[in-house]
C-alpha cells in the first residue's frame, strides 16, 4: 500500500487492480511467459485465437471488471477498468480487444436489462463465458436503422432471422446480444435488443460465419452470426419494447470511453519500443535520440500519450460523476484518441525506417492492430457526427459558464467514484460539457496560481490561449447552420477542434485538481526505492521515475497543451524547460520501467516470469 | 506504350486474369511476388525502360519512364519495387558512373530480363552512409570483399549487384566506392546470402542480405572513381528521387478509383456513400492531392534532363512529400472505406495491400530525413539569390508529355561498339518528341548552387483572372517567409543536428516546390487549351490542400471545387481513364 503521506484516509488506487494485474502476467519480454510479446506476435502470424491467454486473464479475475458490484461483479470504477485494459492492450490489442468485448456484449443488459436479466448475464460473465455484441450487418456498416435482421414476435417468443457480420467473437461467444428489427417499419424505435443464448437454440437456428481475415488483430474472432428462424423466449428481450436503438446509444457511450483503454495501451507499446531502439542506435556519431528532430518526434509522442491518459481518465471519471454529458464526450474521446495514436504511431514508425515493418519486431503489429479502434464501435466519422449533432447543446451548455470547482471532484484523484447509476445516461448532453463551461474559470485559477509560482507561467498562458480558442470556437459553431443528411467538412472539422478542446481542458481540470497531491506522493510507490512487492528495485527512486518533474510546475500540462494548441492551428514553440521535463519523464519511466503516465505504475519488464 | 503494358495486364478484376487483382493478393498473402507478374514483366521487357536507348532500351525521358511503368504500380507496389525499381536504382549507377563495358555489360543483363540489386543497406547506419563498414580492400588486380549488407531487394536472385563500400578507412565523403559486381561470378565458399527479412508491407518483395569474407572480386568490378562512391550514389539517388514518387502515383490511383466504386455502391442512411459530404470532400481532396504529386514528379523528372543542376533539391523534394502526400490522401481515404479497408478479403482488399505497401516508398535507401538533410543547407543560398532574382523556368518543364503516350519510336540501332567518350549522353538528343534534351549524369551535382527556377514561379507568375489568385499571393508569403526563416539558420543545424525547426523549412520548400510545379502545370496547360490542365479548379484545390499543410492544418476546399474534382473523378471512371495528370486509358 502507498505511504501514509497521502493523509489519514488511504485514497482510491484506481490503478491498483492494473498493477497487481501485470505483474501476475509477468514480464512480456520473456517468450516463455504465457502473454508475452513473443507470443502474442507468433499468434498473430498463425492468426490464432489467444485462448491460452484469455484463460488466464480470466484465472486473475479481469472478467469480473465487467460485471457491475450488484451483481457480483468487480466494475465499482471505471476508472479502474480503464487502466486495468490499458495494461492488456499494451501487451496485445487482439487480447484486449477479444477478451474485452464481453464487457461490449454485457454492457446492453447493464444499462437497460432487468434486475433478473442482469444478475443472469452476471452469473455467466462471473463463470467465464464470453458475451458478443451482434449490431452490425454486411450491406449496411454504421447505418444501424437499415438493419434487416429481423425478430418476429409470437406469442412468448420471438423468431430470429438474418445475418450480423464483422462482428467481435460472433464464432466465440456463447451469448449474443442482438440488435434486430422488430417493428417491419423500423424507424428509431423500430428495433429490440435480444440476448441470444447459442446452446439454447435448436438445431440448425443458428450458422456461425467463417472468420474474416484482417489487416490487424489477426487473431482476432471476427466473423459473424445467420440467424435461421431462432426461437428465443420473450424475456431475452432487454429493455422495453422498442428500445433497442436507444439502448445501443447508452451502452456505446460507456463502451467508446472505454475504447480509450485500447488506444492507451497501443499508444505505450509503440512508443516503448520506439524509444528503447532509439536510446541505442546510433546515427551521425550520436545516439538516435538526442539528434533533435528525432527527440522531438519521441517528445511528441510521450505528450500525446499524456494527453490520451488525461482525457480518457476524465472521461471514464465523468461515467460516475457526470453521466449526462457522456453522449458528446464519448463521441470525442472515440474519435480523438483512437486518430491521434494512430498519428503518433506513424511518426514513430519514420523514425524507425524500415525496421517498422519488419515481420520479426512487434512495431508493425502495433501499428496495424491500433488501427482497429478508430473503426470499430462507431468510427470516426459516425463519432464526429455524433458531436456535430449536440451543436446546438454544446453552445447552450457553454453559455453557461460554470466554476472550476463544480469539477474538483470528478477530477480529484483522490475522491472515490460514485457508483454509476445508468438512469442517469441521457442521449443528448442537454447542458454541454462542463469541463468546458469550466475552463475559462480554470483557466484564470491557473492564472492566478501563476502570479505566486512564475514557473506555472507558461501552462496558465497556454491554458488561457486554449480557453480563448473554446471561446471562438463556440462562437463559430453557433453560426454554423444545422447539417442535414451528412455533415459537411466544415462541421467535420469544428467537431474535431471541439474534440481537442475538450481534451485540453480535461488536461487543465485534471491537473488543478491533483497537482498539491502530485508533489507529494503517488500510490504505487513509495520515497525509499521500493516496489509494492517490498524489493528493492534499481533506479526506483522517484526523482529517477519521472512523473514527479512532469507535475512540477505544470509541465506535462504544458506539453499537452502545446500538442492540442498546433493542431487546432496555433503552434506553439516548445519550451526547453518543458522539454526538459518531458524528457526527464520519459527516459526516467523508461528506465525504472514504469507506464508511460501521469502516475505510477510499474510494469513487469525485467521481472522474469 | 502505357495502353499496352495495362493491355499486357489486363483487367484487374477478372479472375481469370493471371496477373489480376485476386492473383496479386494470394501473392501477397503468401509474401511471395506474384510469379506470373514477373514472367508478364519480362516478356513485356520491363527492364528495356530502364535501359538508355543508345544502349537498345526505351530509356528516353525519366517522365515517359514513369507513365510507361506505372501500370504495374497501379495493381501491385510490392511487383513494381520487387521486379522493376530496384533493377533501375542499381542500373542508374552504372549509366552515370560505370565505363563502356560496364554499361553495355548491364545493359545486355536487363535487356536479357535479369534482375539487379543494390547493395547500401547496412542496418546499423541507416540513412549514414558516411559510416558504413562494408569493405572492399585493394589487393593487386582484386578487390578483397569483407563486411555484410542487410535488406537488400533481390540480393538472393539478381545477375549482378551495386554495392557500396568502404575502400580507405579515412572518414569524410571519399571513404566509399562503388562496385559492380556479378553474383554468379563469386567464390561461393566466401560469400553468403543471409535469410529473408520479411516484412509486413510489401511481403513480396524479397529483402535478403550478403556477407562476404575475403571475398576477391575483380579491380574492374570499381563503378566509377575510387573514393567517388557517395558522389555518384548521391547523383543516382536524384534520379530514383524524382521516378519513385510518380511511380506511387499509381498505386493511390486505384485506391482512388477502389473508394470511388465503394462510394458510388454502397448505400448508407438512405442515400449513397457518394451523396456524404465528408465522401466527397475526401475524395476530392486526394485527387487534388494526387494530381499534385504527379505534377511534382513530373516536374522533378523533366528537370533531370532541364534543370540537372537542381536536381538535387527537386527530387530530394518530390520522394520526400511525394510519399507523404500519397501516404495521407490513403490514410483520409481509408476512412471513407471504413471496416471494409481492414479486411484482407473481399473486393475492398487491394486497398488495403496498397495501404500496407505505400509508405516503404518514403522508407528505402533514401529515407524522409535524408531527403529533408539533402535541402536545408541549400536553403540560405536560395534565399540569397533564387528568391531574391527568381528565373523563370524553361518552358519545356511543363510541356508534357501529359496525354498517351505514343508508341516508342524504334529503338536506335544499337552500337557496334561503345560509345568511346563514357560521358557521352546516352540518350540521343533528338529521341524524344516532347523536346528534352539527354539525361546527362554528369550534370547533376550535389547542390543547386543557390539556383532554383521552379519556386520562383510563385514569386513572378502572372495568374490570369479565372486561376485561383489569392492562394498563389499566400504562397508567394510563404515563400518569402521561408526565405526570411531559412536565411538566419546557424549552419550547425543545417545538417543532421537540424532541430525540427530547421526540417520544417525543407519541408515547407517542399510544399512551395508543388505548389510551384502546380502553377506551372496550370498555366501550361491553360496555355495550350488543355481542357482538363487548364481548368482552374483543380489548381485551386490542389494549392488549397498544399496551403494547409504549409499553415499546419488542413484547409477547406475552395467553393465548387469538390464537386467538380468528384464529377472529373465519375467523368473519368465512366470513361476508363486514370486520375493522374495525362488521363490516359487504364484497364480497370
Amino acid at each position: 500500500m502507498s505511504t501514509a503521506a497521502a493523509g489519514p484516509a488511504t485514497p482510491p488506487d484506481a490503478l491498483g487492480p492494473a498493477r497487481e494485474l501485470e505483474r501476475r502476467l509477468g514480464d512480456p519480454e520473456d517468450p516463455t511467459v504465457e502473454f508475452s510479446f513473443a507470443r502474442s506476435r507468433s499468434l498473430d502470424e498463425r492468426e490464432e485465437f489467444p485462448e491460452a491467454i484469455c484463460a488466464g486473464l480470466t484465472a486473475w479475475g479481469l472478467h469480473r471488471y465487467f460485471v457491475p458490484p450488484e451483481y457480483g461483479g468487480a466494475l465499482r470504477s471505471y476508472e479502474e477498468l480503464l487502466h486495468l485494459v490499458r495494461l492488456v492492450a499494451r501487451r496485445d490489442l487482439t487480447v484486449a480487444i477479444g477478451y474485452g468485448k464481453t464487457f461490449l456484449g454485457a454492457v446492453s443488459a447493464w444499462v437497460a436489462g432487468t434486475p433478473e436479466q442482469c444478475a443472469d448475464l452476471a452469473e455467466r460473465v462471473l463463470a467465464g463465458t464470453p458475451v458478443a455484441w451482434a449490431l452490425t450487418e454486411r450491406d449496411h456498416g454504421s447505418d444501424l436503422l437499415a438493419g434487416e435482421v429481423v425478430a418476429t414476435r409470437a406469442e412468448e417468443s420471438f423468431r430470429l432471422t438474418g445475418e450480423k457480420w464483422l462482428i467481435n467473437n460472433a464464432t466465440r461467444g456463447r451469448l449474443l446480444t442482438v440488435l434486430a428489427r422488430t417493428d417491419p417499419a423500423g424507424g428509431a424505435r423500430g428495433f429490440d435488443l435480444l440476448l441470444v443464448d447459442k446452446e439454447r437454440l435448436g438445431p440448425d437456428a443458428l450458422r456461425c460465419l467463417p472468420k474474416v481475415r484482417t489487416l490487424g488483430i489477426r487473431g482476432a474472432d471476427i466473423s459473424g452470426v445467420a440467424f435461421a428462424g431462432a426461437v428465443l423466449p420473450a424475456a431475452a428481450r432487454l429493455g422495453p419494447p422498442g428500445s433497442g436503438l436507444e439502448t445501443v446509444l447508452r451502452g456505446l457511450q460507456l463502451t467508446r470511453t472505454m475504447c480509450a483503454a485500447l488506444s492507451l495501451g497501443a499508444g505505450e507499446h509503440a512508443l516503448r519500443i520506439a524509444s528503447a531502439w532509439a536510446g541505442a542506435r546510433r546515427l551521425y556519431g550520436r545516439v538516435l535520440a538526442d539528434l533533435p528532430a528525432a527527440r522531438r518526434v519521441l517528445l511528441d509522442a510521450y505528450a500525446d500519450q499524456l494527453a490520451a491518459e488525461a482525457t480518457a481518465v476524465v472521461a471514464a471519471r465523468m461515467i460516475h460523476w457526470l453521466p449526462g454529458e457522456l453522449s458528446v464526450a464519448s463521441a470525442a474521446v472515440k474519435y480523438l484518441l483512437p486518430v491521434r495514436t494512430e498519428a503518433s504511431i506513424a511518426a514513430l514508425g519514420r523514425l524507425l525506417g524500415a525496421r517498422s515493418i519488419f515481420a520479426d519486431g512487434d512495431f508493425q503489429k502495433v501499428g496495424r492492430d491500433a488501427r482497429i479502434v478508430s473503426l470499430f464501435d462507431g468510427s470516426t466519422v459516425v463519432n464526429l457526427h455524433a458531436v456535430v449533432s449536440q451543436f446546438p447543446n454544446l453552445v447552450r451548455g457553454y453559455r453557461r459558464p460554470r466554476p472550476w470547482s463544480r469539477l474538483r471532484p470528478v477530477a480529484d484523484l483522490r475522491r472515490a467514484v460514485p457508483p454509476f447509476d445508468r438512469e442517469r445516461l441521457a442521449l443528448a448532453a442537454r447542458d454541454g460539457l462542463t469541463v468546458l463551461a469550466a475552463l475559462p474559470d480554470a483557466a484564470r485559477v491557473l492564472a492566478e496560481l501563476a502570479l505566486a509560482r512564475p514557473g506555472l507561467t507558461t501552462a496558465a498562458e497556454l491554458a488561457g490561449a486554449l480557453a480563448r480558442h473554446t471561446d471562438r470556437l463556440h462562437a463559430t459553431i453557433a453560426r454554423l447552420r444545422p447539417a442535414r443528411g451528412g455533415a459537411p467538412g466544415t462541421h467535420l472539422a469544428a467537431a474535431q477542434d471541439l474534440a481537442r478542446c475538450y481534451a485540453g481542458a480535461a488536461a487543465v481540470t485534471l491537473w488543478l485538481a491533483n497537482h498539491d497531491r502530485a508533489d507529494q506522493e503517488w500510490p504505487g510507490h513509495d520515497r525509499a526505492g521500493h516496489d509494492r512487492a517490498g524489493q528493492e528495485r534499481p533506479g526506483h527512486d522517484r526523482a529517477e521515475c519521472g512523473s514527479a518533474a512532469l507535475w512540477t510546475d505544470g509541465r506535462w500540462l504544458a506539453a499537452v497543451l502545446g500538442r492540442l494548441l498546433g493542431e487546432l492551428g496555433e503552434p506553439v514553440r516548445p519550451r526547453p524547460e518543458v522539454d526538459e521535463a518531458l524528457w526527464a519523464g520519459l527516459t526516467g519511466q523508461a528506465a525504472s520501467r514504469r507506464l508511460f503516465s501521469l502516475f505510477e505504475c510499474e510494469l513487469a519488464e525485467g521481472m522474469g516470469p | 506504350m502505357t495502353v499496352e503494358l495495362e493491355a499486357v495486364l489486363g483487367d484487374p478484376r477478372d479472375g481469370a486474369n493471371p496477373v489480376g487483382a485476386a492473383r496479386i493478393l494470394r501473392a501477397d498473402e503468401r509474401g511471395e511476388l506474384l510469379a506470373a507478374g514477373e514472367e508478364a514483366l519480362a516478356s513485356w521487357g520491363l527492364n528495356a525502360e530502364f535501359v538508355p536507348a543508345r544502349l537498345g532500351g526505351r530509356l528516353v525521358a525519366a517522365d515517359r519512364l514513369v507513365r510507361a511503368v506505372r501500370p504495374v504500380f497501379r495493381r501491385d507496389l510490392s511487383l513494381g519495387l520487387g521486379y522493376g525499381v530496384t533493377s533501375l536504382m542499381a542500373a542508374v549507377n552504372v549509366w552515370s558512373a560505370g565505363t563502356p563495358a560496364q554499361r553495355r555489360r548491364v545493359a545486355d543483363l536487363l535487356l536479357r530480363g535479369e534482375r539487379l540489386a543494390v547493395a547500401y543497406h547496412e542496418p546499423e547506419h541507416g540513412n549514414d552512409l558516411a559510416r558504413n563498414e562494408f569493405a572492399a580492400r585493394v589487393d593487386g588486380d582484386l578487390l578483397r570483399l569483407a563486411g555484410s549488407k542487410r535488406v537488400v531487394n533481390n540480393i538472393a536472385r539478381c545477375a549482378a549487384f551495386v554495392l557500396f563500400a568502404r575502400t580507405a578507412d579515412s572518414a569524410g565523403p571519399r571513404a566509399h566506392s562503388l562496385l559492380l559486381v556479378e553474383r554468379d561470378r563469386l567464390d561461393p565458399a566466401r560469400v553468403a546470402f543471409l535469410p529473408r527479412t520479411r516484412t509486413s508491407g510489401v511481403r513480396g518483395v524479397r529483402l535478403g542480405g550478403v556477407r562476404a569474407a575475403d571475398l576477391p572480386v575483380p579491380a574492374t568490378a570499381l563503378l566509377g572513381a575510387p573514393g567517388r562512391g557517395m558522389e555518384n550514389a548521391l547523383r543516382s539517388f536524384q534520379v530514383t528521387r524524382a521516378v519513385l514518387p510518380g511511380l506511387a502515383v499509381g498505386a493511390v490511383d486505384t485506391a482512388l478509383r477502389t473508394v470511388l466504386r465503394f462510394a458510388m455502391s454502397r448505400r448508407l442512411y438512405g442515400g449513397t456513400v457518394l451523396d456524404l459530404p465528408h465522401a466527397r470532400e475526401t475524395l476530392a481532396g486526394a485527387l487534388a492531392d494526387l494530381l499534385a504529386v504527379d505534377a511534382l514528379a513530373t516536374a522533378a523528372c523533366r528537370g533531370l534532363h532541364l534543370l540537372p543542376e537542381q536536381s538535387s533539391l527537386h527530387s530530394a523534394a518530390a520522394k520526400y512529400l511525394g510519399a507523404r502526400l500519397l501516404t495521407g490522401a490513403m490514410e483520409e481515404l481509408a476512412v471513407v472505406l471504413g471496416a471494409r479497408y481492414y479486411l484482407r478479403e473481399g473486393e475492398h482488399a487491394l486497398f488495403g495491400k496498397h495501404l500496407r505497401d505505400l509508405p516503404v516508398v518514403g522508407l528505402g535507401h533514401a529515407g524522409e530525413t535524408a531527403c529533408l538533410l539533402a535541402i536545408i543547407p541549400q536553403l540560405p543560398a536560395l534565399a540569397r539569390r533564387a528568391w531574391r532574382t527568381p528565373a523563370a523556368p524553361p518552358p519545356a518543364l511543363f510541356a508534357g508529355p501529359p496525354g498517351p503516350l505514343a508508341a516508342p519510336a524504334a529503338p536506335p540501332p544499337e552500337l557496334p561498339t561503345p560509345p568511346p567518350d563514357p560521358a557521352a549522353p546516352l540518350v540521343a538528343p533528338d529521341a524524344d518528341p516532347a523536346g528534352l534534351p539527354e539525361l546527362d549524369f554528369a550534370r547533376l551535382t550535389l547542390a543547386s548552387a543557390g539556383r532554383d527556377d521552379l519556386t520562383g514561379l510563385l514569386l513572378t507568375a502572372t495568374v490570369p483572372e479565372d486561376g485561383p489568385r489569392h492562394l498563389v499571393a499566400s504562397l508567394a508569403d510563404s515563400l518569402r517567409a521561408l526565405a526570411r526563416d531559412a536565411a538566419t539558420t546557424p549552419p550547425a543545424r543545417r545538417g543532421p543536428l537540424a532541430d525540427p525547426e530547421t526540417m520544417r523549412l525543407a519541408e515547407r520548400y517542399a510544399l512551395l516546390l508543388a505548389a510551384a510545379a502546380a502553377v506551372g502545370t496550370w498555366l501550361a496547360g491553360r496555355e495550350r487549351g488543355d481542357p482538363f490542365l487548364g481548368e482552374p479548379r483543380w489548381l485551386a484545390a490542389t494549392l488549397a490542400r498544399l496551403y494547409g499543410h504549409l499553415a499546419g492544418r488542413p484547409a477547406p476546399l475552395p467553393a465548387g471545387t469538390a464537386d467538380w474534382l468528384v464529377r472529373t473523378l465519375l467523368d473519368r471512371e465512366r470513361d476508363g481513364l486514370s486520375f493522374d495528370l495525362s488521363a490516359t486509358p487504364v484497364r480497370t
